[in-house]
Order: structure tokens, then C-alpha cells, then sequence
């Protein structure tokens, strides 16, 4: 016995500070969901302070599972989450199949390929919103006036003028719009994560068996079903991995948010929380207990579906 | 049918030519086997046959159609290789059926062509599983599986024994023997293994650096070979290959005896020398002997049941019929 005592005790301070540091902010979070904790409540000052007097049952969640904006909220979660996976996918698949050859200035085609996920997500927001998809600032709003210079132009050319007269004039898109905030969110972390899941895809690619390319060859497969047969179920782990990644990663988008539109049209869980948390803590708190159940979902989920494939 | 002819054919990766121009005609129905040193060209070679590698000029003939500017798919050839290739996320099944499913066969069709070809090699208890959970000759199995679903003008095989062990080996060179007796379809078989060029071939091959040293059956290579490569790569253990002044005495600049024509006698033999190793396989002995005077160690087989050991002086007597004669230039003489 004595032998494995000490290498228990050994592993206690780890262990013990783990723990802390998981249950302390768990527990706090559940304590607070289960109490009435407003900052600026001036009629009931007793609950500006935390207390187990001020306890409130399952109130905090009735509330919030009652608000519109949680379930609105919800969605704008699970949308912005489920179009960044599709697209940074897709365009990861396809990019590091076109550069997964030997081509001159290949090095730096990479290098430039990868440098978009070095920039901070505050900087890449603000790089976006305001010098291209800005309406009148923006390369959007330039490429638009372009567009419709170049229409006036055709109106009054000869043989086509009577065919472009047709064309209205077409309108730049504000992405900072209730309607549209979400896209814009979308767009730029997608530009912003394309780059992580093209490395790890062009590394498997590299890892790819030349023989079974040149037997598929051999048995006739042309090049989709070569890609379909053989790369595709090939790429299988590292897509299930670049999933796995970016959904824990962008359940907790925030800047982003808060930079395009202050949560107007895109506000997402984490944005929520943020706001009640200025006053309703007791709120916010249940929120996040909300927040976590979602995240188990999605990882149970995603675990379900991505398992098999990470198991074999 | 699967004859293939190859016409001036060579082979240049940039500037370095890896195979001269050569020519070659493998008849139909017939077992030949490309052999030579690892480098020598001949994957390369099987490679151009089966048109994953572009020849740099010219012409490769199957069945009388000129291939040379024809897809690797429509040359009506099935490759094995030494990795065996298999697709790891398909079934047995699926892997066989495979090319069939690029032809766009009906589904009835393939199922019933993948269970022949399984039932014929052993599979069917394997059909599905996925290759990662087969061992290294089932494996080897259903690659070749792959390749009969396809019916083709001629099989190639790159090294396909490469990876399996000895005894594994020996088993799946009968198979693939006995596959090419029961389907009479011209076989290209490319190995570094002298032996299994000797066991299998109707006809070798050898090859060294791009160039064809010499073709024929194993029994005109063993008993003529055309120049010392030959002589010395053919036959294991390797031929004696002897210089100097004892070759002089046969009017040649090199003289080769095979082990085995190489008898130990009692006494007053041509030779007298000292064991320095004697290796016992129990069928065979291979008595390494220095011979004063030769600055090679003549290798030499003996009968299994012979107790000579290092140290011992033997007495050894050349079967002079059998004797090599080759000259200054390395070829061989009368």
C-alpha cells in the first residue's frame, strides 16, 4: 500500500488545483443562478449583494427560458456555428487539394494561405466591417459603384444599351443590419479559419498513399472518383478533427460580434450572457448554465457522429 | 491475346536516362519475370507497361494495339503491388468489386464476379472486412483478387512478395503459379529474388541499369549465362567467379564454377584448401574454402551429411564440363 500512497499524495496538488479550478467558477455560476443578484436595483437594495437569503429557486431559468431574445440567441448561435463548419470545410478540402501540388512559388502561396489565422480576431473584425464589406468605405461599397458606373456606361453603348437599360442599380449591403450582421460574422471568421483546417487537411493529403492513387488509375477511376473513393474517406479524421476544433471555438464567438454590430441581429450566446451580466448576474448565470448544457449537446453530438470515424 | 511487344522504349527522368532504348517481346500466355539489383530499371520498365510512367520514345504493343498514347485504365491491364494498394476504407467486397464499379457493371453482375474471384483465392469468409484487419498474404489475396475481377490481357506484379514472410512466401509463389496455369494469361512479374525468378519464370528477364543483359528461360540462363553479371546474379548460392593466372590456363579472363559442380574428394583433387566457415542446412552444405593461390573463397555444396568443419583441409575436384569460361570484355566464351 505504502507504495502507491506516495505517488498518490504526489499527484494531489495537481489534482486539488484542477479541481479548484473547474468547481470554484462552476459552482459560483450555479449558486448565483439559483439566487436574485441584480447590481442596480435601487428598490431592493439586499439584492445587489450575493445571498442565500435571496434565493429564487428555478425563477433565473424560468425567466430566460421566457425571453425571446434567449431563444433568439440560441439561433444565432447554432447558425453562425453549423455556416463557419460547412464553409471553412469545403473551402479547406478544395484549397488544399489545388495547392497539394508542385507549382513555382508554392512556399510562399502557403505562407500567404496560413497568414489569415494569425491575425487577432478584434483586428480581423475591424479589418472587415470597415475596409470591405463597409457600404461607402468599404471595397463593397467601391466594387458597387463600380459596378454601377460601368452599367451607365453600357446604357449608352450601341447593339447592348438597350438590353443593360434594363438593369436597376444595384444597392451596397449594410452588414450591419439586423438582417445581415450574422453573414458578416460568418464571412470573417470563415476567412479567418479556412487557414487552420487547409493546414491540417494538406497535411493528411501528403500523407496519402501514391500506390492505392496509381492501382485507382489502373482500375479506372477517373479523377471525381478517385477524389470521392479514395481522398475523400482519406480526409474523413482530420475533417472530423477540424470540426471537432472549430465548433468548441466558435460557440464562444464574441468580439466579432461585438465589433460588427454590438449583438444587433447576430447576438450569439456568450453575447448574451455578456449583457445580462452588466446587472441581472443571477440571469446571466442561469444563461450560462444554459450555455453549458448547449455545449455538452453539440459535443455529445458531435461526438456521436464524428466517433465512429476518430475510433477507427 | 496479352502479347506485348516493346520497341525501342526508353526512359528519361530529365536529363538522366533511366533505360536506354531496348526492345522485348513477352509472348501471350507466357510467365516472365523482370529481375535485377534494386535501381536497375525494371519497376520502372513494368511501370511503362502499364502506363503509369510515360516512355520518352518508343512504342509499347498490347495484343496488337500500339498502347503507347493509351490511359494506364484502357490498356486492358491489372496491376498488384508491393503495398498491396488496397483502399482501407472499403470492404473486401467493395475493394474487389472496385474496378467492375468503374466500368459501371450492374451491382448483380460485380456481387456475383467478386464471389468467384473469392471463392477461387479464399476469401469468402473475409469478404467483409476491411483490409486493416486481414493478415499480410490475405492482403496479397484480395490485391490479386482486384485484378482477376478484371479479366485483363495480362497481369503485372511489382514485387508483390516483398512484404510477406519467407514461409508466406514460398505458399503464395505456388498460388500465384498455379493462378497463371489455370487462367493461361500472359504475367509480368518484377522481383529483386533471383529464386523467385528461377521458380516461377517461362521466361527472365535480367536487367541491370536500364539495359536487358539477357533473356531466357532459368535453364538456358543457369547453364549459358551470357556475361558475368548474369553468371553471377543467376544461381545461389552465387557462382565461383575466378581471375588471374588459373583462368589464364583456360584461355579465359575469368572462369566460373557453379557451387554445385564443385565435388569434395577424398584426395587428389584439383584444388586443395582449408574450411574457413561450413554452413550445415541439412539437405545441402555450403563449405567455404580458401584455395591457395585464389584470392576469392570458393564457395562450394556439398552433400548435407558431411562432417567438415573450420579448420578441416579438404580436397576439392571441378566438374570441368561444367566450367564458364568469360573474356576480357565480360562476356562470355564458346
Amino acid at each position: 500500500m505504502a507504495n502507491r500512497t506516495i505517488p498518490r499524495l504526489l499527484q494531489t496538488p495537481a489534482i486539488v488545483l484542477l479541481l479548484f479550478w473547474m468547481l470554484v467558477p462552476l459552482s459560483m455560476t450555479l449558486f448565483f443562478s439559483f439566487i436574485r443578484y441584480v447590481l442596480a436595483s435601487t428598490n431592493r437594495p439586499e439584492w445587489t449583494s450575493p445571498s442565500i437569503s435571496n434565493w429564487r429557486g428555478f425563477g433565473n431559468y424560468q425567466y430566460v427560458w421566457n425571453q425571446d431574445s434567449f431563444w433568439l440567441a440560441i439561433q444565432n448561435s447554432l447558425l453562425i456555428v453549423c455556416s463557419i463548419l460547412f464553409l471553412t470545410v469545403i473551402l479547406g478540402v478544395a484549397i488544399a487539394i489545388l495547392i497539394n501540388r508542385t507549382f513555382p512559388g508554392r512556399g510562399i502561396v502557403r505562407v500567404l494561405l496560413i497568414s489569415p489565422f494569425f491575425v487577432m480576431p478584434a483586428v480581423n473584425a475591424v479589418l472587415w466591417i470597415n475596409m470591405l464589406l463597409d457600404p461607402v468605405l468599404g471595397l463593397q461599397g467601391a466594387a458597387v459603384a463600380g459596378a454601377n458606373d460601368l452599367v451607365a456606361l453600357l446604357r449608352d453603348a450601341p447593339v447592348v444599351g438597350s438590353f443593360f437599360s434594363l438593369w436597376p442599380q444595384f444597392e451596397p449591403i449594410s452588414f450591419r443590419a439586423t438582417q445581415t450582421s450574422a453573414y458578416a460574422v460568418i464571412m470573417m471568421v470563415t476567412w479567418q479559419w479556412t487557414p487552420f483546417a487547409v493546414l491540417i487537411l494538406m497535411t493528411s493529403l501528403q500523407s496519402e498513399d501514391q500506390q492505392q492513387k496509381e492501382a485507382a488509375i489502373l482500375d479506372g477511376a477517373s479523377r471525381w472518383s478517385q477524389f470521392r473513393f479514395l481522398t475523400l474517406p482519406h480526409l474523413a479524421r482530420p475533417i472530423a478533427i477540424v470540426v471537432m476544433i472549430q465548433a468548441i471555438f466558435h460557440l464562444s464567438l464574441y468580439a466579432e460580434i461585438e465589433i460588427v454590430s454590438r449583438g444587433n441581429g447576430n447576438k450569439n450566446l456568450p453575447y448574451y450572457i455578456g449583457e445580462l451580466v452588466n446587472n441581472n448576474i443571477g440571469a446571466a448565470s442561469a444563461t450560462g448554465i444554459f450555455a453549458v448544457i448547449l455545449a455538452n449537446i453539440v459535443a455529445i453530438f458531435l461526438l456521436r457522429m464524428l466517433g465512429k470515424t476518430l475510433m477507427e | 491475346m496479352g502479347r506485348i511487344v516493346l520497341q525501342k522504349v526508353s526512359k528519361k527522368f530529365g536529363e538522366i536516362e533511366v533505360i536506354p532504348p531496348l526492345d522485348l517481346t513477352i509472348e501471350d500466355g507466357e510467365f516472365a519475370v523482370f529481375v535485377g539489383p534494386s535501381g536497375c530499371g525494371k519497376s520502372t520498365l513494368l511501370r511503362l507497361i502499364a502506363g503509369l510512367e510515360d516512355n520518352t520514345s518508343g512504342d509499347i504493343i498490347i495484343d496488337g494495339n500500339t498502347v503507347t498514347q493509351v490511359p494506364p485504365s484502357k490498356r486492358g491491364l491489372a496491376m498488384v503491388f508491393q503495398s498491396y494498394a488496397l483502399y482501407p476504407h472499403m470492404t473486401v467486397r467493395k475493394n474487389i468489386g472496385f474496378p467492375l464499379r468503374m466500368e459501371k457493371m450492374d451491382q448483380a453482375e460485380i456481387d456475383a464476379k467478386v464471389n468467384t474471384a473469392a471463392t477461387s483465392l479464399n476469401l469468402t469468409d473475409y469478404l467483409d472486412r476491411k483490409p486493416g484487419q486481414l493478415s499480410g498474404g490475405q492482403r496479397q489475396r484480395v490485391a490479386i483478387g482486384r485484378a482477376i475481377v478484371r479479366e485483363p490481357l495480362a497481369f503485372l506484379f511489382d514485387e508483390p512478395l516483398s512484404n510477406l514472410d519467407a514461409a508466406l512466401r514460398v505458399g503464395m509463389r505456388m498460388e500465384i503459379l498455379e493462378l497463371h496455369n489455370k487462367l493461361k494469361t500472359t504475367m509480368i512479374y518484377v522481383t529483386h529474388d533471383q529464386v523467385e525468378a528461377m521458380t516461377m519464370a517461362d521466361k527472365i528477364v535480367v536487367l541491370q541499369a536500364g539495359v536487358i543483359e539477357q533473356v531466357g528461360s532459368p535453364l538456358e540462363l543457369y547453364r549459358a549465362p551470357r556475361n558475368l553479371f548474369v553468371a553471377g546474379f543467376i544461381g545461389s548460392p552465387k557462382m565461383n567467379l575466378i581471375t588471374g593466372p588459373l583462368a589464364a590456363k583456360y584461355g579465359a579472363t575469368t572462369i566460373g564454377i557453379r557451387p554445385e559442380h564443385i565435388d569434395v574428394v577424398a584426395s587428389g583433387g584439383t584444388w586443395e584448401g582449408t574450411v574457413s566457415v561450413s554452413e550445415h542446412l541439412g539437405s545441402d552444405t555450403f563449405l567455404h574454402v580458401k584455395v591457395a593461390g585464389f584470392e576469392q573463397v570458393l564457395t562450394v555444396r556439398s552433400i548435407g551429411d558431411i562432417a567438415v568443419k573450420h579448420g578441416d583441409k579438404v580436397s576439392l575436384s571441378p566438374r570441368l564440363g561444367e566450367l564458364h569460361k568469360f573474356g576480357a570484355d565480360g562476356l562470355r566464351i564458346g
